[in-house]
């Protein structure tokens, strides 16, 4: 099962990361991605780029993420191009969540 | 054993003006007055008084800082938020012994040259507040402080102001948000508050425990303070013990006593009879020591060098039988829920903390998992505001160092060890 995980924490939820999860759920199911799973995440750290969303094992990280992404995030997730645009965080942080998200922590 | 704090064992019931007269009290403040603040300052500064609050940083020290900046007013915060779970120190302090921390507020005021003190005081210690605001009357009609104290030029008010219970409010700084009116929420430092304090002015925030010290130290002098603890740290502190051992309570016992002699002499010992696993100096954030450390000597260099801390004397005890993981858990849980959130880096750690430690409970992750926690550690280490984000990380890892035995059952069967 591949995840597509959207935080759940106060900034990204102030920032309208409920409605998203509920819009991407929808955009998934009505693409037939039977595979992915939209799940709450509880913090990426990177709380002032927000909404975050990461799709996992693709290991993609969009940030800054509004609704009208969502189609452009489903392509992604159909198996079209990863989104440039809204991979805009730190290296370093990635690579730390990346190895939290291998061990499981979701 | 004699004490400074309590010279003849803990007091029972509320000491009141007359008795503490009796006692001598006030007299260091007569004196003190007679001598320029400064002179307070130098004393305080020779007798080594370190805050009680948990960093141990030295009260001279801090009040000089305080003093030097030009700005005017000036403030002196009584810092008894008292948050620590399974502290009781400042409590009894401010029930039993109200005008020994008053005189401490008046003479840290007339050190740092401060108009206005304010006693930031746990809403929830009703008692403590009605002995506080009764003893500020008594030593009001004294002429102890406000206008002309003691017919001197020195005037100065007090304000007390109830503390909200969450644990970041009792953070010096959260402590200056809610005096000004806001929420507890602790401010990025630097500045800090000797510089840039309660509504942007010098303040010096102390500890009810740090400045009950002050009066006993103006009356009978740095020498005779000096007779206490050791040379890193004069004095006397007091231990706060649960319901983990036989006879819970505080104890004032000078720097330097052994663990031991708390644990065993004073606590009775860890209830039940049964065997130390771990001891935690400095309760819910300093490292766990293993049971053979229980000769460390009680002061800051000893505990430092035993790769723990003191932190507020809150001491608590793991016994054999008892899952470390389950333990670092629930201290994990705590720090998630008491982070107030503000800073991203701080909501992180202690939830991807949390999140790790289940797994781990669960038996989940595999041995990769526990190579996780020092990375996020690290990563977050120095961020955010205030100290919180530092918090988790002793136990959870000398935890894994200590007792890797108890993890490892944990990933293996996904079932604690000890049911």
């Amino acid at each position: 099962m591949r995840a597509c995980l959207v935080c759940q924490n106060v900034d990204c939820k102030a920032r309208g990361s409920e409605q998203l999860m509920a819009e991407l759920e929808k955009k998934v199911t009505a693409k037939g991605l039977t595979d992915v799973e939209v799940k709450p995440y509880m913090c990426f750290g990177a709380c002032q780029e927000g909404p975050n969303i990461v799709l996992y094992p693709e290991k993609s990280w969009y940030a800054g993420v509004k609704i009208e992404d969502l189609d452009e995030i489903t392509e992604h997730l159909a198996g079209g191009p990863h989104v440039q645009r809204l991979d805009t965080i730190d290296s370093s942080l990635k690579e730390l969540i990346y190895q939290l998200l291998d061990t499981g922590i979701f | 054993m004699e004490g400074i704090l309590f010279p003849r064992g803990v007091v029972e019931g509320r000491e009141g003006l007359n008795e503490y007269r009796g006692r001598g009290g006030y007299e260091g403040l007569a004196k003190a007055l007679k001598s320029p603040p400064e002179d307070v300052m130098q004393r305080v500064t020779d007798a080594g008084l370190r805050g009680r609050g948990g960093a141990g940083f030295p009260t001279g020290k801090k009040w000089a800082l305080t003093r030097e900046c030009p700005e005017q007013p000036r403030y002196l915060v009584l810092n008894g938020g008292e948050d620590e779970p399974g502290s009781k120190k400042d409590r009894l302090l401010m029930e039993n012994l109200p005008h020994l921390v008053i005189e401490g507020v008046i003479l840290g005021a007339y050190a740092i040259g401060a108009s206005k003190a304010y006693l930031y005081i746990n809403a929830n210690y009703d008692v403590a507040i009605k002995s506080i605001t009764d003893a500020l009357a008594e030593a009001k009609a004294a002429g102890y402080w406000g206008e002309s104290v003691l017919g001197t030029s020195f005037t100065f008010d007090i304000e007390l102001k109830p503390a909200p219970h969450n644990y970041v409010a009792g953070e010096d700084t959260a402590a200056l948000e809610v005096i000004e009116g806001k929420k507890a929420w602790p401010r990025e430092k630097p500045p800090f508050p000797v510089t840039v304090g309660l509504f942007g002015k010098p303040t010096s925030v102390n500890n009810v425990e740090t400045l009950a010290n002050v009066g006993p130290i103006i009356l009978r002098g740095a020498q005779w303070y000096r007779k206490f603890g050791t040379p890193d740290s004069p004095g006397t502190m007091i231990f706060s013990l649960n319901d983990d051992v036989n006879r819970p309570g505080v104890y004032e016992l000078p720097f330097g006593t052994p663990l031991r002699y708390l644990i065993e002499e004073c606590g009775g010992g860890i209830k039940g009879g049964k065997k130390i696993k771990a001891i935690m100096p400095a309760a819910p954030s300093s490292a766990y020591l293993p049971a053979d450390k229980i000769d460390t000597p009680l002061d800051h260099n000893s505990m430092r060098d035993a790769g723990s801390g003191l932190g507020c004397g809150v001491v608590r005890l793991v016994s054999q039988g008892t899952c470390i993981v389950e333990e670092v858990l629930k201290i994990s849980e705590f720090f998630t829920v008491e982070s107030c959130g503000q800073c991203p880096a701080c909501r992180m750690e202690t939830n991807t903390l949390t999140a790790l430690l289940k797994k781990v409970q669960q038996g989940q992750g595999g041995q990769p998992i526990l190579g996780q926690f020092s990375k996020v550690l690290t990563f977050n280490k120095g961020k955010g505001f205030c100290n919180l984000i530092a918090m988790p990380g002793p136990p959870i890892e000398s935890a894994l160092k200590l007792f890797p035995a108890d993890f490892d059952a944990h990933l293996a069967t996904g079932k604690c060890p000890v049911i």
